[in-house]
């Protein structure tokens, strides 16, 4: 049988619902943001995790940025009589292009795009499949009839579609890549070994191995990715192959990986945003929290009669705590189980505002776990919001059952003055063991709660601690600000008056409100500030001598041509050519380096990445010497122009930071590797390089004659105007189809676009915030509802329009939108200038507009939640409503 | 007993002294204000004299501490109120089952059956008290006071909000439950006639005893 308690607790939620509605807003939103979150990263999951052969293309990938040695070859032979499937794939940027590309004319018609061009053999996918419209079997859509090519020999291409969209093209259409001829006879659809298409250059276009020799494109010190993948049969264990393959190759410059291991980077970017949105979320109900607390609070107000009559009918506070802890379990409940409801919706919309981030085979299904995550969450929510209020209880008399004309109001109104006022707070905390224990097992629940959503204890703890200054913050600066108030002349109109008293009235929840507000406004503050300050980065705080258009993987040979292309059609632009080789950092002192150690660690990419080389008789224009000598160049060549490496070993520049995570000081040495030949290079100065000076800067520079003979091609920078750039991409593609050109204003276009993606999703989750603030307001509004109908109506009585009362409540919550738009937009600056000094190393710059269209908003969002809140009630008739008094 | 308003304190109640015996009928009387629902108050330990002592069954209620009191009131005290005070979302059966549960005792519902049929409201027993009248309120607050079967039943004008047949009959069910469970009963009122069926009279008149009348009947026994 159900105990006359929990049917209590039951029957009153039941009989009272309308009032708990913005309390099941409250958990519903926070336990949505963190439902959505939660099952985004498990569908993330499902997709890196789940099919991880096919995403890395096999169960081992070998992979050189380079064409393989000799030696690399041959060693991959010998596994092809081990039971092992090889597959070859090699990755490129390339220019694709329309038209008649071999006519002679200066500026030739054609249209251009930069292309990622990937070449599969037979064996390709070796793992998941590949998807293509129509869908008809690769070889054939890679090997098209020669009849219907127009000019032979040609070979298919399979293309995405936003290359069609670009180029204005339709299946059966022509593409040129470099020397060779294609057709295009698909629409790709899925490619199983591609995750996410954001970061990509540009469309990828499918061909081929022998379309890609065609194609010409692949030349010494050409910027290639060639990765072999492996499938193994099950009676071959991984762990013994990985290692002898990591000891036979990794000296051929190989990066060996497993599928166990698969995009690690991509798993790591996307559980940190998973992180950071699941805080927000978490956020989002500590804001709810606070709604929580209030209607609580309201509610017992109400039922301070019935509390009474428990007491008297021998209960002590402790069972009549109990009696209402478990009607907040199960209002905790259903609020988050509506929770769960709204978390699935915005789980179906947080991929759309990601969709360029997010794996496109990410299904979105709904799964269990984080449901139940989100439904104890809310639930333990709510409890440690409830306690604190539910507290007032064991001051409540029974005497009050006859004593009527103690003022019930003021009873609760004295129990929350002593958790406002900040002396009397500290006070009772000393002298009240049952607070202190409330207290602390509220901090130390939400702690708890923030260590299970951060999925991290140390940074729960860093969580909860910074929630808890910004509290004290906020309550702190919000405290002043109503003292403040205290101070000001009172108004002569009673209408301004009344406004103001009513801010100051306890049991009002004013301080409530502004916190609940004033934290949507800090998060929101803090992240435009953050986002604008970065964006600005990326885009406004280009230099106007930044070059426009890079090119890549110009041959020696191409050098005058390219000079002649550049001074015959755009006499005047400036431009640069520098040369460059591609090599890996193989020891430093002597020391070898071995990279699976530095896999995975921080800031362990600078032992493992490829290092692009240059050798440079001057300092580059921006960059600064911070140690060392830069080399006498009048020394490196003789008469003859030969050079001549005066030292033992060549000697080389280092930026000044690569050199600190080396652990490179001067004088230290460098082995290199170029492709298969190494050189042994002596530190002689390190720099200071302006990263964001988009000039083409290096960590390393070498000594005029370093790499001689080495297989070096150039880059070169250009700078034209808007208008030129299509001929000029068009001009040096026509002549040198290998050269790859990059649009920089393109590329930071895709940058911006993606982070602008990411900042919508958090700004989205934000926002949210802020409507629970908003929702926190109607209710700790709606609970004083019946106390403000009555003054309404006497006022009415006596004569006040309807106007004079709108403006009388506009100024009360106009009050509260500026105190927490000041607060919010305070804390917000200060917390955003700690992220831009602490962690992006970037200024902080005062934005007024910004900050004063914050506040503008913040106090229109305070003056229509207010009404929203309160428009009925001006609409009631006066003498109803003291006629039912 | 002094009451704090802000800075000022009133004296309510002063110099009252009294012993009341098992199985005794006690009426308080005296005028609006006099302080008789307060000395109800305090001798259920609702409220705390600021001065004195109050002994029931050997027990000074005045240096238990509120948990402690609870659980007494629980155990000795039954309290029936002018304004009945049931609780809204309970139905009367549930009302009346309720302090057994407090206790911890979970067969309530069997005994508040036996008991609202006592007081004839067996075909009530789901209403909730929205849908009683006054009187029927009244004996279900009676049925919830005795429940327990406490040594001492404390009424506080428990016909004011009843017209008079209905009070009469609320009456004569108080004084049948009182004799059927031998409980003590102390009852504040103004109505005069009711005063004239108990034992004893006390009078209040601003906070102190005026008068104690002793009808001849009066039964010796032991301090209740």
């Amino acid at each position: 049988m159900i105990p006359v308690s929990i049917k209590l607790a039951w029957r009153e939620i039941h009989s009272a619902w309308s009032r708990f509605l913005f309390l099941f807003l409250c958990i519903a939103l926070g336990v949505g943001a963190i439902v959505a979150v939660d099952l985004f990263a498990v569908n993330v999951a499902q997709v890196i995790l789940g099919d991880t052969r096919a995403l890395l293309g096999g169960d081992v990938e070998l992979a050189w940025r380079r064409a393989i040695s000799d030696k690399g070859q041959k060693i991959l032979d010998s596994l092809a009589h081990r039971d092992i499937i090889l597959s070859h794939v090699t990755e490129i940027a390339a220019m694709a292009t329309v038209g008649s590309p071999t006519s002679q004319t200066p500026l030739p018609k054609i249209a251009s795009q930069l292309v990622e061009l990937k070449a599969i053999d037979s064996a390709y996918p070796l793992y998941g499949r590949l998807v293509a419209e129509p869908d008809l079997p690769t070889a054939q859509l890679l090997n098209p009839l020669q009849s219907d090519c127009g000019r032979s020999p040609c070979f298919g291409a399979l293309v995405q579609e936003s290359l069609l969209i670009r180029l204005n093209l339709t299946v059966g259409n022509e593409l040129q890549i470099g020397q060779g001829n294609f057709i295009i006879t698909a629409v790709l659809k899925k490619e199983p070994d591609r995750i996410a298409n954001g970061f990509s250059l540009g469309p990828r276009v499918m061909i081929s191995r022998e379309a890609l020799k065609a194609t010409a494109l692949i030349q010494f010190g050409t910027r290639v990715q060639e990765r072999y993948r492996l499938s193994i049969s099950d009676s071959t264990s991984l762990e013994p192959l990985m290692g002898e393959l990591r000891g036979r190759l990794s000296q051929e410059g190989a990066q060996v990986s497993s599928f166990r291991d698969a995009q690690p980077r991509l798993r790591r970017f996307l559980d940190q945003l998973n992180l950071y949105l699941g805080l927000i979320g978490f956020t989002i109900l500590l804001v709810g929290g606070i709604g929580v607390a209030c209607t609580i609070q309201g509610f017992l107000t109400q039922k301070i009669p019935i509390i009474a009559t428990l007491k008297t009918l021998g209960a002590d506070s402790s069972q009549i705590i109990r009696l209402y802890l478990t009607q907040s379990l199960i209002l905790g409940v259903i609020g988050s189980l509506l929770g769960v409801i709204v978390g699935i919706v915005l789980h179906q919309g947080l991929p759309l505002l990601l969709q360029d981030i997010i794996p496109e085979t990410m299904a979105v299904n709904p799964t269990v776990s984080p449901i139940l995550r989100g439904l104890v969450l809310g639930t333990l929510a709510t409890l440690a919001f409830s306690l604190w209020p539910l507290l007032a209880i064991r001051h409540v008399s029974p005497a009050l059952v006859y004593r009527q004309t103690v003022d019930h109001q003021q009873k609760i109104a004295n129990t929350q003055s002593r958790l406002t006022h900040w002396r009397t707070i500290l006070k009772h905390w000393w002298n009240d063991r049952a607070q202190v224990m409330v207290s602390l097992s509220m901090l130390m629940s939400v702690t708890g709660l923030a260590m299970w959503q951060a999925h991290s204890p140390t940074l729960g703890v860093f969580f909860s601690g910074a929630c808890a200054v910004s509290v004290l913050l906020l309550l702190g600066a919000t405290g002043i600000l109503y003292r403040v108030l205290r101070h000001v002349p009172i108004p002569q109109r009673y209408l301004l008056r009344h406004a103001v008293r009513n801010l100051q009235r306890p049991g009002n929840f004013t301080k409530a409100m502004t916190l609940a507000i004033g934290i949507g406004v800090m998060l929101m503050t803090t992240l435009t500030i953050v986002q604008r300050s970065l964006l600005d980065l990326i885009g406004n705080q280009i230099p106007s001598q930044a070059p426009s258009f890079f090119f890549i993987d110009i041959q020696p040979d191409q050098y005058p041509q390219f000079v002649k292309v550049l001074q015959q059609n755009f006499p005047g632009s400036p431009y640069k050519l520098v040369p460059v080789v591609r090599s890996r950092l193989t020891a430093i002192n002597g020391q070898p380096i071995d990279p699976e150690e530095h896999k995975g660690q921080r800031n362990g990419w600078y032992f493992t990445r490829e290092y692009v080389l240059t050798a440079s008789r001057d300092l580059p224009k921006d960059n600064v010497l911070s140690q060392g000598e830069w080399w006498d160049h009048t020394m490196e060549a003789d008469s003859d122009g030969a050079t001549r490496i005066p030292s033992d070993f060549p000697l080389v520049s280092v930026e000044e930071d690569a050199a600190k995570h080396l652990g490179l000081t001067l004088g230290s040495t460098l082995t290199l590797d170029i492709q298969g030949v190494p050189i042994v290079a002596k530190v002689g100065s390190l720099r200071q390089v302006d990263w964001g000076s988009f000039s083409i800067n290096f960590f390393m520079i070498l000594q005029p004659g370093s790499f001689d003979g080495a297989p070096f091609t150039y880059i070169a920078t250009t700078r034209v105007p808007t208008t030129l750039e299509v001929p000029l991409q068009q001009a040096i593609v026509a002549v040198m189809p290998n050269v790859t050109a990059i649009n920089v204003g393109d590329v930071l276009e895709n940058i911006g676009r993606i982070f602008h993606q990411l900042a919508m999703g958090i700004q989205a989750l934000a926002l949210l915030c802020l409507v629970t603030g908003s929702i926190v307001m109607i209710a700790a509004i709606s609970i004083n509802r019946y106390r403000r109908l009555h003054e309404l109506a006497i006022v009415k009585a006596l004569g006040a329009s309807r106007r004079l009362l709108v403006f009388s409540l506009g100024v009360e919550f106009g009050i509260i939108g500026t105190f927490a738009g000041l607060v919010g937009l305070g804390l917000g600056c200060l917390l955003s200038w700690s992220l831009l000094y602490f962690f992006f190393d970037l200024t902080w710059t005062f934005d007024l507009i910004l900050l004063s269209t914050g506040l503008l908003l913040t106090i229109l969002l305070s003056l229509m939640t207010g009404f929203l809140a309160t428009y009925r009630l001006l609409g009631f008739p006066p003498l109803s409503v003291l006629r039912q008094e | 007993m002094e009451l704090r308003a802000g800075s000022q304190s009133v004296k309510i109640l002063q110099d009252i002294s009294f012993e009341v015996f098992t199985n005794q009928v006690v009426a308080i009387v005296g005028p609006s204000g006099s302080g008789k629902s307060t000395l109800l108050g305090l001798l259920a330990g609702l409220d705390r004299p600021t001065q004195g002592s109050i002994c029931i069954h050997q027990t000074d209620i005045t240096t238990l501490t509120e948990t402690e009191m609870a659980h007494f009131r629980r155990k000795h005290i039954g309290y029936v109120f002018q304004a009945f005070h049931l609780i809204p979302t309970l139905t009367a059966l549930e009302n009346v089952a309720l302090p057994l549960e407090l206790q911890g005792i979970s067969t309530g519902t069997l005994r508040a059956k036996t008991l609202l049929q006592s007081v004839g409201l067996e075909h009530r027993l789901h209403h909730y008290p929205v849908q009683l009248s006054g009187g029927e309120q009244q004996r279900v607050a009676l049925a919830r006071a005795f429940i327990v079967r406490p040594p001492l039943l404390l009424a506080d004008e428990p016909t004011g909000n009843l017209d008079s047949s209905t009070g009469a009959l609320v009456i004569d069910l108080l004084w049948e439950l009182h004799q059927e469970h031998g409980s003590t009963l102390v009852l504040v009122t103004h109505d005069m006639s009711l005063a004239a069926r108990a034992q004893r009279i006390l009078t209040l008149r601003d906070g102190a005893m005026v008068n104690e009348t002793l009808p001849p009947l009066l039964s010796s026994g032991s301090e209740a």
